[in-house]
């Protein structure tokens, strides 16, 4: 995948973490992703996900605070950028743009 | 939830974990999967840690495993990494020269376990049986009057019976007759069986062949029982399991104990169907008391504390308690253990229960061989790799001014060397898998590149091949590793002189090319001459076809209505089949002196027999059936028959056979010039020939029209369905029994031809390689003399010289070895090639040849380019 493409997964997950706003962290953004997707995700490929988006410049991410539960360990939080809100935005344009050229009878589907 | 709470995730996958994981992301994904895992602890904490390993495992990524090289962690790994890089950055940079190197080496690997493969099926021979420490065959050494002394594996029936009853030692015995082939009936299925044995009941207490059906352990106790192989089971029956079912062969009904598998390929004994051996001995009561003809093999099984030169000792007064005053002067009884008989028994006649009988000597050199090819290949290895260091030598300075020390150095060479041995390995393996079939075919073997599955053998291939990675690396990276970085870096050509060293590698590494490739022309030679020497007698398109009591009856009007046919040339029959050693009897010469005792080699015959095998006579006449007395009264004799007993007037010259009387014996009517009955590794025996038109004959011989062998066989088939119903006609041709004899033989000869072609190969492989690195130090040279106006061919000639001067001393140190060895060789046969010094030269000239065109490719670009170019950088 290219320096500024994403694909269908990173998509979900920058969408996922949109949605969750300030509270996207790691398993936030799983719990989520597995109730509106309606399948398992597997952290670790979240992860690299994550850690590639934020490679390109679409997500930022910091830590938070260090509490008594998750072992001590602070949770990373992440946060959209301008760029990736584009990027975003881009992909949905094009799907439009798709949907719209489709012919009404391309999905007129009757069984005679 | 409290820290101090027994929920924890299970610490040593944490740990592990931790250790694994990219650092920059251990804190918030630990996090992150502690929280899952206290989530689920809260439901099932057994379930909870289970699926807390899952997690961590899958883990187990590339964007997560943290990297395990540099200054991140004090280990080398990043330095193995860093040579593993630069060794394929080698490789890639030059290819051609990496992959002759390589391929060299895979070649002489593959060529090797070949030979491994090869000799491992040799020696697997009649390993199978339990008892195979103290099984023993009883030979003879017979030394008849007029007639060689020769080792027999045949021994009389009464041997082994007596035998052990009267020494302690033995405590078992079986005989092994051989009944050949055989015809097997059921109902009206009637087949030619090929090996049909008679054996004493204990066979399969002796020897462990498998039973599929049926007990071994009392499978002969009745004399009409018949084991048979799945094999014969299948034919008869089209299933395995036919206990009981009766077959009738050669006229008894047998009922079926057993069903054995396939007797396997490295067993000595071939068998189609053992019976027992009294089904042949209902009549004669005696026969476990017969001594004097010997017409079986005997096998004993010896106690483990049996003394064999204890037990010689005692045979004489053994056999003079059997036999007549004077019996130990013809025999002497020796014992030859199981592990022997496939493999020296090349010295033993009348050796006919022995499958594939290979000359044990070969293994060795076979094993010699394979030493030698695999050394061709490591030296050419090392020298490669050695000629190459020029390259590596910038490499080398750098390294050291940045740090390395010559420790690592050698590591690294060494390592290098390594990876290439094992990819060599590879690349054997694979050329094993292509070829193997194909040789099979050449060598008549079953080898399978499968045997090397075993762990043990896997262990000694990689560790011979690492063997040869640091061995072939050792002077490569001893020399690489102390180069001083300051004269490298300055510019390599201060350095360089000439290697004395790689020198003398090509010189040996020719040197046993070149011996190999005139041992392959002197072996070829043999063999044409063995092949296509004069022996005496037609032995090409003579058809042999077996005979029972019918063809007998019917063989005077079968012969006539045979030569009818315009397509057979002549009919006659015999006793025996010519391609052996024929059996001795005894014999009686008149003499002045009294009546004399002989045993020459005895074969009888039809009247015309001479004329269909186109056997010459010197003096006399041949068979003729309108004399009487030609039928059991007149004897041919061979040349070596009169010399050997001195008799001036051959011709009316009273003999006959051992129980003639002595005043009604007959006469010779004809001496044959000497003709090659047995294999030319044995020098002409003493023979008579005789009719006796009533005895009924083994074989018919039918010389048919070599244009037309389809036809002829077609027709002799007809004719034969004609006069015999109940038998049928099963035949061979001569000249493959002629094969048969000399297949050890022609094995070895396709071995060492295959292993010398590669041993050149691969020396050419190395002398290209180093053509092209030491064509390439001369640029300058070349420029230069081309400038002061050498002309092309000069350069040629002067590029070249050195290299045939190693070719020819490689062959002044091979040629006294190869003769020394070829020498030898030869001595095993009666007839043989002079070794002609035109072959050396040949083989020398041929090295040579191929030398000079190896590096041709290199020398002629040097010698052609523009002069210009090498001049222009200084």
């Amino acid at each position: 995948m290219g320096k500024d493409t994403i694909g269908e997964f990173e998509e979900v997950v920058m969408l996922t973490v949109a949605v969750l706003y300030k509270d996207a962290y790691g398993i936030s953004i799983k719990d989520e992703m597995e109730k509106r997707l309606k399948r398992t995700v597997n952290l670790g490929a979240m992860r690299i996900a994550l850690k590639r988006l934020e490679n390109k410049g679409f997500l930022t991410s910091e830590f938070g605070e260090v509490t008594a539960v998750r072992g001590g360990k602070r949770k990373r939080y992440y946060e959209v950028t301008p760029q990736g809100k584009k990027i975003l935005e881009q992909i949905m344009q094009t799907r439009n743009e798709l949907w719209k050229a489709i012919p009404s009878i391309a999905f007129d589907f009757k069984f005679s | 939830m409290s820290q101090s709470s027994p929920i924890q995730p299970p610490k040593r996958t944490l740990n592990f974990f931790r250790w694994f994981c990219d650092p920059d992301i251990l804190e918030d994904l630990e996090g992150d999967l502690v929280e899952l895992f206290e989530e689920r602890a809260d439901n099932n904490l057994f379930k909870a840690k289970a699926l807390f390993t899952r997690d961590v495992l899958l883990m187990l990524r590339p964007g997560i495993i943290k990297n395990f090289e540099g200054h991140k962690n004090l280990n080398t790994y990043g330095m193995l990494k860093n040579y593993l890089k630069s060794a394929w950055r080698n490789f890639l940079k030059h290819k051609s020269f990496s992959t002759i190197n390589i391929l060299s080496l895979s070649i002489g690997i593959a060529a090797c376990m070949v030979i491994f493969l090869f000799i491992q099926d040799e020696l697997s021979f009649d390993t199978f049986h339990t008892k195979k420490e103290s099984i023993y065959r009883l030979n003879e050494v017979q030394s008849f009057p007029g007639t060689n002394t020769q080792n027999v594996a045949l021994s009389m029936p009464g041997m082994g019976p007596t035998m052990t009853k009267e020494f302690p030692e033995i405590q078992n015995f079986t005989r092994f007759w051989n009944w050949k082939k055989q015809l097997v009936e059921k109902e009206n299925k009637k087949i030619m069986v090929e090996n049909i044995a008679g054996v004493d009941s204990t066979f399969f207490d002796i020897f462990d062949f498998k039973f599929l059906h049926g007990n071994s352990e009392n499978a002969l106790n009745n004399p009409n029982n018949a084991i048979i192989s799945e094999e014969v089971a299948i034919k008869f029956f089209d299933r395995v399991d036919v206990l009981d079912e009766t077959l009738v062969i050669n006229g008894d009904h047998c009922i079926i104990k057993g069903v054995i598998e396939n007797v396997p390929e490295n067993s000595h004994l071939q068998f189609d169907i053992i019976l027992s051996i009294r089904v042949a001995t209902k009549n004669r009561p005696n026969f476990d008391a017969q001594f004097g003809s010997n017409s079986l093999n005997t096998y004993f099984v010896l106690n483990k504390s049996a003394d064999l030169e204890n037990m010689s000792s005692r045979y004489p007064q053994y056999l003079l308690k059997h036999m007549d005053e004077g019996i130990n002067d013809l025999y002497k009884l020796y014992l030859q253990p199981l592990s022997e008989i496939h493999l020296s028994s090349t010295d033993i006649e009348h050796d006919y229960n022995n499958y594939r009988k290979f000359n044990g000597t070969y293994i060795d050199v076979f094993i010699m061989v394979a030493i030698f090819i695999l050394l061709i290949a490591s030296l050419n290895f090392m020298n490669l790799t050695t000629a190459r260091a020029s390259n590596r030598a910038k490499e080398v300075g750098v390294r050291k001014t940045i740090g390395a020390v010559k420790g690592q150095l050698f590591n690294q060479f060494i390592v290098e060397s390594i990876l290439m041995s094992m990819i060599a390995l590879l690349v054997a393996v694979a050329i094993e898998v292509l070829s193997l079939p194909l040789l099979n075919h050449v060598i008549g073997r079953q080898l399978s590149i499968l045997t090397f599955l075993d762990p043990q053998l896997i262990g000694i291939t990689i560790g011979v091949t690492l063997i040869i990675g640091i061995m072939a690396g050792l002077y490569p990276s001893l020399y690489l590793s102390a180069f001083k970085p300051i004269i490298v870096l300055k510019g390599f050509k201060s350095y360089e002189k000439k290697s004395f060293f790689r020198s003398s590698l090509v010189v040996t590494q020719f040197s046993l090319a070149l011996g190999m490739i005139i041992c392959t022309l002197v072996v070829i030679q043999q063999l044409h001459y063995v092949k296509n020497k004069d022996v005496g007698f037609n032995k090409d398109h003579i058809l042999l076809v077996d005979m029972n009591e019918e063809v007998n009856k019917n063989y005077d009007a079968l012969k006539q209505a045979l030569l009818k046919k315009s397509n057979v040339l002549g009919v006659t029959a015999s006793s025996q089949r010519l391609g052996n050693n024929l059996h001795q009897w005894g014999f009686k010469l008149k003499r002045d002196s009294g009546v004399v005792s002989i045993t020459p080699s005895n074969v009888y015959v039809d009247y015309d027999y001479l004329d269909v095998y186109g056997i010459e006579l010197i003096e006399g006449r041949t068979f003729n059936n309108e004399f009487a007395t030609d039928d059991g009264l007149a004897f041919i004799v061979n040349e070596a028959f009169v010399k050997e007993f001195g008799i001036e007037n051959p011709i009316g010259q009273k003999v006959g056979h051992g129980w003639y009387h002595n005043d009604s014996l007959g006469s010779i009517i004809g001496v044959t010039k000497d003709f090659n009955f047995n294999s030319l590794h044995f020098a002409v025996n003493t023979l008579a020939m005789e009719v006796h038109s009533s005895w009924g004959y083994h074989e018919i011989s039918i010389k048919i029209n070599g244009e037309n062998v389809s036809q002829a066989l077609e027709d002799i088939e007809n004719v034969y369905n004609q006069f015999v119903t109940d038998y049928p006609l099963s035949y061979e041709f001569l000249d493959s029994q002629f094969e048969e004899i000399y297949q050890s033989d022609q094995q070895m000869s396709s071995v060492i031809t295959i292993i010398a072609a590669l041993s050149i190969l691969i020396g050419s492989m190395g002398l290209f390689g180093l053509a092209s690195i030491s064509v390439k130090r001369r640029i300058k040279e070349v420029g230069i003399r081309k400038v002061m106006g050498a002309s092309k061919s000069e350069i040629l000639l002067i590029l070249s010289k050195s290299f045939a001067l190693m070719i020819l001393l490689s062959f002044i140190i091979a040629t006294p070895f190869t003769y020394f060895f070829l020498s030898r060789w030869l001595d095993n046969f009666a007839y043989r090639i002079q070794i002609n010094p035109l072959i050396f030269i040949a083989g020398g000239v041929f090295a040579l040849v191929i030398a000079l065109l190896t590096i041709s490719f290199h020398v002629l670009k040097v010698a052609s380019a523009n002069p210009v170019k090498s001049l222009k950088y200084e």
